[in-house]
């Protein structure tokens, strides 16, 4: 267990390397001159070769990139090219917003999902079954900025039950935070559901008809008990589909950001892209990064938990 | 299984009380106490010399006293200086100041503190355009400064005004510290405790403050909203009081009873760079920029892409500007035939090519582009680019669609969109128009009402020469709910806090 989660860590770290240091030097390609965007439409040559040289433009770009990644291993982004703050201290302020929403928005899909997974597993004629398949039709057809907007319109004008844009911290208040994620979590997680639950409800399928089951059944065991039976076996899938949607919600994030007006890491990737602020972006990039090689290092693990077998490959 | 189902049920009964506590309603029908603002940007930063002056106007003005405001007609009143005197060689600005201010960490206001500051807003890399034209500040008496500059500078003091001398504890300009936390004199103190940066900052009134009556509201939050439909929303949610607004969501806020205010903020049009021929020969030549205005109907462009929001006219000083001509309009009125007879005459009855850049945020334009100057036989190829290398390369081209911030202040407009070097305008020598030069000379020698007429004299003459082709001018909109009013300020994208009252 000790080399395999080494091994996992090492694989993590290059990975890390490889994505941050490749976007260093696309994004200084992509963007080029950062200074039009930063001074705005009135400012002169002068002006912007003085910013350059207060940025550290005029350097060559492998020395940047040294000076940069030199300070990045002590978790030292620079500071932003638009208001001069560390880009840690944005970053950190960020990710509470991105992850308070994404981790509801998982939770949610993952109860609601096992939910409805088990139950349309178990009665795959049944109401509810016709309802997910339907769902999963009209959610795909559906643009999510639509469906965010509907929920906005629906709870937050209609009802005024929710905010419709801003985020409170839930050090400031649990009940405000909760209002505060509620629509833009619903809006993430919808889709969500619906693909945990297909998931959960075809593995189900599959092994609720396979031999050990009925062996289970023969001996007398309650429904209950082969059903979570069913379950562990039929899980891993929909697990990986959980993790993988996990850091496709961070992407997706950032439609329902800009819709609710959050300030997370989607709206400051956005904002940042704009101006060409590159030391957020890339701030942003190893954020990213870094979750993605936690949740598939915490998804191994819990694999390896539910389903023993997964352990012995 | 029940016991998820429990779990479930637990969590909407969780939400469903949550949601009762309806913390987003709006303040009532009695006088407004809190007011909340929805702007488009985030802060860019508390640093005065780091700030912008466009969407900074709300945050800044609530935590720092300037030197010099301007007031609803963009004329600068006093602040922080009480009154101001110009050498009879305008080379010398004295400015007395108001005493008994104190900033926020106790530091007193003088004119130290003054001289502090205008050196470290000269040094900005954002605010240091404002003081180019000055040589030196100094300190006369405990109260009273003095700017030595240059050369004469009209446009000065309204730039101040405008959101380029608030006024910080030297203490903080000394510690570099204002980046993260302001320490200002104003209205207000920022309430970091109830703040979320990013998403909503909150502001209380000061007890005592030298213009409390200016600023009546007890609370003020301002909520950066880039999205206008989110804004929109978050004003018919009740969440706003006042927000940045999408013309095209006029009609739905009329049917909603709000207050809706709107003025010109920018020109939109064709820049041209080479008024000289030297990178495209018939450019040099005034018959085929004439061609070229009268070809552009701006009041149909202004009608389809701008929404309607805003003026049609030809010129870069705003509408309603002392220096605004009406009967200049007419110059250039859309005449298809007439720009073909113009092109004939210049030698270009067959047209010409011309290579000029386009990116995502002038795409609405470009069909139109395409097509009009199509039809006098003008061919475009364009070069595609991203939005930042668009306003480091544009004026490379001879010629490019540009949307162009406007100054209401007429010294300024001649600065700022004619006689100095802009993105926009790279090269602003005028010497190869002699009755130009000559009207920027005579604007240079005069103040008062005669630099004013020679400043009209030139906006004639700018039009005349089809210095650029503006087909209109486009409006900032504001809406606000009722008991609450907005004034905008061509020049600030969002006013500042003095222009959002009650009424």
């Amino acid at each position: 267990m000790i080399r395999f989660t080494l091994r996992r860590l090492l694989s993590g770290a290059v990975l890390l390397v490889v994505v941050t240091s490749a976007s260093f030097f696309l994004a200084h390609l992509a963007i080029g001159d950062p200074t039009p965007g930063l001074l705005g439409d009135s400012a002169t040559p002068a002006q912007r070769a003085a910013l350059r040289e207060q940025l550290g433009l005029d350097r060559p770009l492998m020395t940047q990139f040294w000076d940069w990644l030199s300070h990045a291993v002590r978790g030292d982004f620079g500071t932003s090219w638009r208001n001069f703050q560390p880009v840690s201290d944005q970053i950190e302020l960020r990710v509470p917003v991105t992850l308070s929403i994404v981790v509801a928005a998982t939770l949610l899909a993952a109860v609601v999902g096992l939910v409805v997974g088990v139950a349309t597993g178990l009665n795959p004629g049944g109401v509810l079954a016709r309802v997910l398949k339907l769902a999963s039709v009209v959610l795909f057809a559906l643009p999510g900025f639509w469906v965010s907007l509907m929920l906005v319109m629906a709870f937050a004008i209609k009802l005024q039950w929710f905010p419709a844009v801003g985020y409170v911290p839930l050090s400031h208040s649990g009940t405000q935070w909760l209002r505060s994620i509620t629509l833009p979590s619903i809006a993430l997680a919808l889709g969500a559901i619906v693909m945990i639950a297909e998931q959960l409800r075809n593995g189900f399928q599959e092994v609720n008809n396979q031999d050990f089951v009925r062996t289970l059944r023969a001996r007398g065991l309650s429904a209950r008990r082969v059903t979570v039976h069913v379950l562990r076996n039929a899980s891993p899938a929909a697990l990986t589909v959980l993790a993988v949607m996990f850091v496709g919600l961070l992407g997706g994030a950032i439609v329902v950001e800009i819709i609710f007006n959050l300030p997370g890491i989607g709206s400051l990737t956005q904002s940042a892209s704009q101006i060409g602020d590159i030391p957020v972006l890339l701030g942003l990039t190893v954020v990213t990064v870094v979750f993605v090689v936690v949740v598939n290092f915490l998804l191994d693990l819990v694999l390896g938990w539910v389903n023993p077998k997964v352990r012995e490959k | 299984m029940q016991r998820i189902w429990r779990a479930t049920l637990v969590a909407v009964v969780a939400l469903a009380l949550a949601a009762c506590t309806n913390a987003g309603a709006s303040s009532g029908d009695g006088p407004v106490e809190k007011i909340r603002i929805g702007t488009l940007l985030d802060v860019t930063s508390w640093d005065p010399a780091q700030a912008d002056i466009g969407f900074d106007g709300p945050y800044l003005s609530a935590v720092y006293d300037p030197l010099v405001a301007l007031d609803e007609k963009s004329q600068p009143i006093p602040a922080l200086a009480t009154s101001w005197t110009y050498s009879p060689d305008r080379l010398t600005l004295t400015m007395r100041l108001r005493s008994e201010v104190t900033f926020s960490d106790g530091q007193p206001f003088d004119a130290a503190a003054a001289v502090a500051n205008l050196n470290h807003l000269k040094a900005g890399v954002r605010s240091g355009q404002t003081y180019a034209n000055v040589a030196a500040v100094r300190q006369v008496n405990a109260d009273t400064i003095a700017l030595r500059l240059k050369k004469k500078d009209d446009a000065l003091l309204y730039n101040m005004g405008l959101g380029r001398s608030w006024m910080a504890s030297p203490a903080a300009i000394k510690a570099k510290s204002l980046v993260a936390r302001p320490v200002g004199s104003g209205p207000y103190t920022y309430d970091q405790g109830d703040s979320t940066p990013g998403s909503q900052y909150t502001f209380t009134r000061k007890p005592r403050h030298w213009d409390r009556r200016t600023y009546p509201f007890e609370s003020v939050r301002v909520l950066p909203i880039a999205d206008p439909t989110a804004s929109f929303n978050a004003m018919l949610s009740g969440q706003l009081d006042v927000a940045y607004a999408n013309a095209a969501d006029t009609p739905h806020a009329k049917r909603n009873g709000w207050n809706i205010a709107s003025k010109v903020a920018t020109w939109v049009g064709i820049q041209f760079t080479d008024r000289t021929g030297k990178q495209l020969k018939p450019l040099g030549d005034v018959r085929v920029r004439r061609a070229i205005n009268h070809a552009f109907d701006g009041a149909a462009i202004l009608k389809s892409v701008g929404q309607g929001a805003g003026v049609a006219t030809n010129q870069v000083f705003p509408a309603g500007d002392p220096a605004y001509d009406a009967s200049l309009n007419d110059r250039y009125a859309f005449d298809l035939d007439k720009a073909k007879q113009l092109m004939a005459e210049a030698g270009y009855a067959d047209g010409f090519r011309v290579t000029m850049p386009m990116s995502s945020i002038f795409q609405p334009w470009q069909p139109a582009v395409q097509q009009i100057l199509g039809q006098i036989g003008i061919k475009v190829t364009w070069k595609n680019l991203s939005p930042a290398d668009y306003q480091k390369n544009a004026a490379t081209y001879p010629m490019f669609v540009a949307v162009v911030a406007l100054d209401s202040n007429a010294a300024a407009s001649v600065d700022g969109r004619i006689a100095s070097q802009q993105w926009f305008n790279p090269n602003p020598s005028t010497e190869a128009f002699p009755r130009l030069h000559g009207l920027l000379g005579e604007i240079g020698d005069t103040t008062g009402k005669e630099q004013l007429a020679a400043i009209r004299r030139l906006n004639a003459e700018v039009t005349d020469q089809a210095w650029q082709d503006v087909w209109y001018q486009a409006d900032n909109t504001y809406f606000s709910k009722k008991g609450i009013t907005v004034t905008p300020i061509t020049g600030m994208m969002f006013p500042t806090l003095r222009f959002l009252q009650r009424g």
